[in-house]
């Protein structure tokens, strides 16, 4: 086994180890820091990819901003084991059936999927998320996406406003 | 690419218009001129004058159809702010901030009858969306605008994260964003179909039911266009919804009908159509408020759009230009006329025509419209659904279905006319000035006018 393996084995096992812990904490504040290791382990992987770019930004935006964001509103809440809404028995089984079809829809996927096979990850050689290759294509065969997100973000912004503002 | 430009160039435009005047009546007249320049420039557009020569990189694919499309919803847009401007400056407090987002909206409309890339689509859809989480929410005093703004703005990012979901798994099986994929490309697993790409487009097909409000994604779409503040309902309604299904169609046309050999698409949409159909007319049947009803009737009137994903022909891209025409006028219509309304319950409508006999003769167009009766636009609107279906061979039980839909849906538009003529009462409303109640005789005749000649419209499909 090489180290790049090792590295991948590793990362995975603690990527949904952690992710099952987000789901299973009782509490919220615990759930949030899983939900953090879950954000590194990925940026892991990204840079198992040669995605170095992809990895800073995972970390900046979500294990950084998101995720405060997350536990501010969790601790203005107030949320504790009390206040922790009582789900009946209705609501789990439906959860369990919907959540479970997903999931088989999902590996019938996945093992359906023998294409994949010895395409997917360009360790090591593939240079396709360095910095140098992503700006050069998101300025110009992406430009015109690129450009109009501004207008998303405008009206994201305006409204911000006019929520905020005082009347 | 010109309406995608102006529209939001003159966002900006509107933007800054909010401070630099103080005097909150102009902002209605800006905003009218500005999307009268918009539809001029998107008809310039249609034949040729195009004012930005953009490489788009085969993101953005102008055709007539999107660009009459476009048309549409910009003179409905147009003729919304005419009639029902008044409304949107006692919306709130942010007036010219309402008009920016109602021309950011437009934008995304714009994108959205032109793209050709899962980028763009997904960009689209999110400038569309995201003015109206706060438009909804535009009532800061009232905790039931409050509350739909949240409940819209929570179901709808979990529907954008299932988009983005979906899109990131057909990207996965096919190499691409492009809508069309190159299905032999040497990169693709001998020209099969990726069961990645499947799982995909089901993510997709997902996100956009919700968009559209089709059944069973359609919980959101009572309560958020009950709370909203009925003007912008109005456009909620009407315009948005209408490029949702443009959108949809040609997703539908394109990236699921290349995977048609492994999955049964249109028994899909078949369940999804009969299902909307069914709540939205049975539901629509035991409401009291009007302006819940008509909530419920969208969702009815968009389980007759989505025939068109089964048809997919000549007949069904005409009928669905002609129904979203119908269906935005006459909306606009009633929700001008249920602004005006002081109680907006059944009885509140009882004996309108004998205190405005204008209002009441203009709505009974708009509703008679809407359930189809011939003489209006919404009779060929329905007529054209369902014969392209027909033209098709099979479905017939679909048709049928639709039909009887159709008739049930009569009871409940006939119940606002029988309180307006029927019903002894003294239905009040706020002062109405001469130049609605001409707006509203205007809106009227344009629907009687497409109800004869449908192909007043139609016909700039082809010169």
């Amino acid at each position: 086994m090489s180290t790049s393996e090792i590295l991948f084995w590793f990362l995975s096992v603690l990527a949904l180890f952690s992710a099952i812990m987000v789901l299973v904490s009782k509490n919220p504040i615990h759930s949030v820091l899983w939900l953090i290791v879950v954000f590194f382990a990925i940026s892991g992987h990204y840079l198992l990819l040669n995605a170095q770019f992809l990895a800073i930004v995972n970390i900046i935006v979500y294990a950084g901003a998101i995720m405060v964001l997350f536990l501010f509103v969790i601790m203005l809440m107030n949320l504790n084991k009390e206040t922790e809404p009582s789900r009946n028995i209705w609501m789990k089984f439906s959860g369990v059936i919907s959540g479970g079809l997903l999931l088989w829809i999902f590996v019938s996927a996945t093992r359906s999927a023998g294409e994949i096979v010895g395409k997917t990850a360009m360790i090591k050689e593939g240079s396709i998320g360095l910095i140098e290759n992503l700006g050069k294509v998101l300025f110009t065969q992406y430009a015109l996406p690129f450009e109009i997100s501004s207008v998303l973000f405008l009206s994201a912004m305006v409204g911000a406003v006019v929520i905020g503002k005082k009347q | 690419m010109n309406a995608i430009i102006l529209s939001a160039a003159f966002g900006v435009v509107m933007m800054l218009c909010s401070f630099l005047i103080k005097n909150k009546s102009n902002f209605r007249h800006i905003a009218s001129v500005a999307l009268l320049i918009l539809l001029i420039g998107n008809i310039a557009d249609t034949y040729g004058y195009t004012f930005f020569a953009i490489d788009t990189h085969g993101m953005l694919q102008f055709n007539r159809f999107g660009l009459l499309f476009n048309s549409i919803a910009i003179g409905s847009t147009l003729l919304y702010v005419l009639l029902t401007g008044k409304e949107i400056e006692n919306a709130g407090m942010h007036v010219a901030e309402y008009f920016t987002l109602i021309l950011f909206v437009l934008c995304g409309v714009t994108l959205l009858s032109a793209y050709n890339n899962l980028l763009t689509l997904f960009l689209g859809i999110e400038i569309m969306s995201i003015p109206l989480y706060i438009l909804t929410g535009s009532d800061k005093r009232n905790m039931k605008s409050n509350e739909a703004a949240l409940k819209y703005f929570l179901m709808g990012s979990f529907s954008t994260g299932l988009m983005l979901m979906g899109i990131a798994l057909t990207y996965g099986g096919t190499g691409t964003f492009s809508l069309e994929v190159v299905r032999n490309a040497p990169n693709m697993y001998k020209g099969l179909v990726s069961f990645l790409e499947i799982l995909g487009l089901l993510f997709l097909l997902v996100s956009m039911a919700f968009k559209v409000s089709a059944a069973p994604f359609h919980f959101w779409t009572p309560d958020v266009y009950d709370g909203a503040p009925s003007v912008f309902t109005s456009f909620m309604a009407t315009i948005v919804k209408a490029a949702g299904f443009i959108a949809f169609i040609k997703l539908c046309a394109v990236r699921m009908a290349e995977t048609e050999s492994v999955v049964d698409w249109k028994m899909i949409y078949a369940i999804i159509i009969v299902a909307t159909l069914l709540v939205g007319n049975i539901t629509a049947v035991f409401q009291q408020s009007v302006k819940r009803m008509l909530a419920y009737s969208s969702i009815a009137q968009a389980g007759f759009m989505l025939f068109t994903l089964i048809s997919l022909n000549d007949m069904a891209y005409e009928g669905i230009l002609l129904y979203s025409a119908a269906y935005s006028l006459a909306t606009i219509g009633i929700f001008a006329v249920l602004v005006k309304m002081k109680d907006y319950t059944f009885d509140g409508y009882n004996g309108l025509a004998k205190t405005q006999p204008v209002l009441a003769a203009t709505n009974t167009v708009f509703l008679l419209s809407l359930s189809g009766i011939p003489l209006t636009a919404g009779f060929f609107a329905k007529y054209y659904m369902l014969a392209a279906v027909v033209k098709t061979g099979n479905y017939t039980w679909l048709v049928i279905t639709g039909v009887l839909f159709a008739a049930v849906s009569v009871y409940y538009y006939f119940r606002v006319i029988q309180a307006m003529y029927f019903k002894e009462g003294n239905a009040e409303t706020t002062t109405i000035v001469p130049s609605f109640k001409y707006g509203l005789i205007a809106l009227a005749a344009i629907i009687i006018l497409l109800g004869i000649f449908p192909t007043l419209l139609l016909r700039w499909l082809y010169f």
